[in-house]
């Protein structure tokens, strides 16, 4: 198994969509950061904790990079010679959903480090004191790791299941900004419960005024349906994958 | 020793392998033939493991693809069409198999080496064009070293050199004892490759035979030119050789041989101003057994 996630990751780093996206990941992180800076207040540690925690922008990314990563095989005819290496083709998705959380990890934690590199300095010439206590600290830091990491293996289970790469992303931008608020409107417990309420409990501390969800789940367990949703595409895809002829 | 038994591969009420079987040996070449649509790739899919038959099944050294200990030590395939990711450099594509197969990162530079394509290899795989991406993929087939091929229209998009390069490479594989199983819509490619022809339409067998055997069942004809050509013919048919006109002062005799139709002519003092041995071409032959092309919009 460790052959195929090195070759997963063999395969990541030798096009340009892997930095084409961690680059953007990156930027998204420094602009996010600039602008809640410059324009926020910051009257609570929650909302320090919020600009401290910028996983959240990069995980989105992640996930389209699995997305990509697996539905991509498909686009260019490469899942072929993939499975004719593997015949165990669960194998594939497996190792593939592990490198893509790897590389997720290693997204979120240049996200983190940077969006702090950012603005710590600037809270503290603009007089704020961060007082966060060191389980709040670790928690959005090992909470932002865990999202980016787990992200990574969704869009791969997701990639798996769809195929079709541009389907695939289109599926994750309406779940997250159509349906997610669309039924947490009409059903108020969905919201804290849904793939977008999971996330903002797994990078925060609480809602923030303006937020679309007014509760969170606890961290425990906003991590333990972040992973189960993983692992449910991630499975899904792989009973799919198995079964449909490639051709 | 590749086998295939019984296969059969349904898509809904669509039968695309109907109950096929034939066998491949080791220290040849079998040139798996049809027309476009015929049912080849769907039958190297399913012996690949990459298609699920809906009946019978297929197997290489008596076992599953699925089944074998290290697949692409023990098979090379290559699967038809272009299987790169545009922006991946060759060397980067076989690195990546190399790595999931556990084959030194050396061997990527080998076959590169083979196939022609050592100076180009760092290249991204987006500005090769199509003869160089199918020598790439032939290279993807050699990784592991395999005793067994399997290329599913190899020939596709080579130039004249490269079909030449690839028949001589072809028979050296089958020459060291390699099992070597390659399909194509075109019959000559074949002719001086394959030992062995199987020819699939509509998913069924038509014809398993040697290329030699398929030869003699296209027979040779002779073309003839005279000014007296009525008269010639009518001798001929005397002598019980089967002549038809070809259109004027032309015609075609099928079994016998230029000298005799010349002595025929000699003893009546016919001139004959033109007389060519046309060998019915393998393709003739192929087309017979796939039916007419009008058939089919290719």
């Amino acid at each position: 198994m460790s052959r195929l996630v090195a070759a997963e990751l063999l395969k990541l780093r030798t096009t340009r969509t892997f930095v084409v996206i961690v680059a953007v990941s990156l930027g998204l992180v420094a602009l996010a950061s600039v602008l809640a800076l410059a324009l926020g207040h910051f009257e609570s540690q929650v909302d320090v904790a919020s600009v401290l925690s910028n996983s959240g922008s990069a995980g989105l990314l992640i996930l389209i990079l699995g997305v990509i990563g697996m539905a991509g095989e498909y686009r260019h005819g490469t899942i072929g010679p993939t499975f004719l290496v593997t015949p165990a083709r669960w194998r594939v998705v497996v190792a593939k959903a592990a490198a893509y959380a790897l590389a997720g990890l290693a997204v979120g934690l240049a996200a983190t480090l940077l969006g702090a590199v950012i603005a710590l300095p600037w809270l503290s010439a603009k007089g704020v004191d961060v007082s966060l206590s060191g389980a709040d600290l670790s928690r959005i830091f090992f909470g932002g790791l865990l999202y980016s990491a787990v992200s990574g293996a969704m869009g791969v289970g997701l990639g798996a299941l769809m195929r079709n790469q541009i389907a695939a992303v289109v599926v994750v931008f309406v779940v997250l900004f159509i349906a997610d608020p669309l039924v947490s409107g009409a059903f108020s417990d969905y919201g804290k419960y849904s793939p977008s309420g999971v996330s903002l409990a797994l990078t925060t501390l609480g809602a923030q005024d303006g937020a679309p969800f007014e509760e969170i789940v606890p961290f425990w367990a906003a991590a333990l349906l972040y992973c189960g949703y993983a692992a449910s595409l991630v499975g899904s895809g792989i009973l799919l994958v198995t079964r449909r002829d490639v051709l | 020793m590749i086998a295939v038994q019984s296969l059969t591969k349904r898509f809904g009420s669509t039968i695309a392998v109907d109950d096929l079987s034939f066998e491949v040996r080791p220290g040849t070449v079998l040139g798996f033939l049809g027309p476009n649509g015929a049912g080849k790739t769907t039958t190297l899919r399913a012996l690949l493991g990459l298609a699920a038959p809906s009946a019978g099944f297929a197997t290489i050294d008596g076992r599953r693809y699925r089944d074998l200990q290290e697949p692409i030590r023990t098979v090379g395939a290559m699967l038809e069409g272009v299987a790169f990711h545009p922006g991946r450099s060759a060397r980067n594509h076989l690195r990546a198999l190399s790595v999931a197969a556990g084959i030194p990162a050396t061997r990527a530079a080998e076959v590169l080496q083979l196939v022609g394509l050592a100076e180009v290899a760092d290249k991204r795989v987006k500005t090769y064009s199509l003869g160089m991406r199918q020598r790439l993929a032939l290279a993807a087939a050699l990784l592991g070293d395999p005793a067994v091929l399997v290329l599913d229209e190899p020939a596709n998009g080579l130039d004249p050199l490269g079909i030449r390069w690839l028949r001589d490479f072809l028979r050296a594989q089958a020459a060291d004892g390699r099992t070597v199983l390659v399909s194509s819509h075109v019959l000559s490619e074949m002719a001086q490759t394959a030992d062995e022809v199987v020819v699939i339409d509509h998913g069924r067998l038509i014809a398993d035979a040697t290329v030699a055997e398929l030869t003699r069942r296209a027979g040779a004809a002779v073309r003839v030119r005279s000014p007296d050509a009525a008269r010639l013919a009518e001798l001929l048919a005397a002598a019980n050789l089967a002549a038809e006109s070809a259109g004027p002062e032309r015609l075609t005799v099928r079994g016998a041989p230029s000298s005799a139709i010349g002595q025929i002519a000699a003893e009546h003092g016919i001139a004959i101003h033109e007389m060519t041995d046309e060998a019915r071409t393998l393709e003739d032959v192929f087309l017979e057994l796939t039916g007419p092309p009008g058939g089919r919009p290719q």
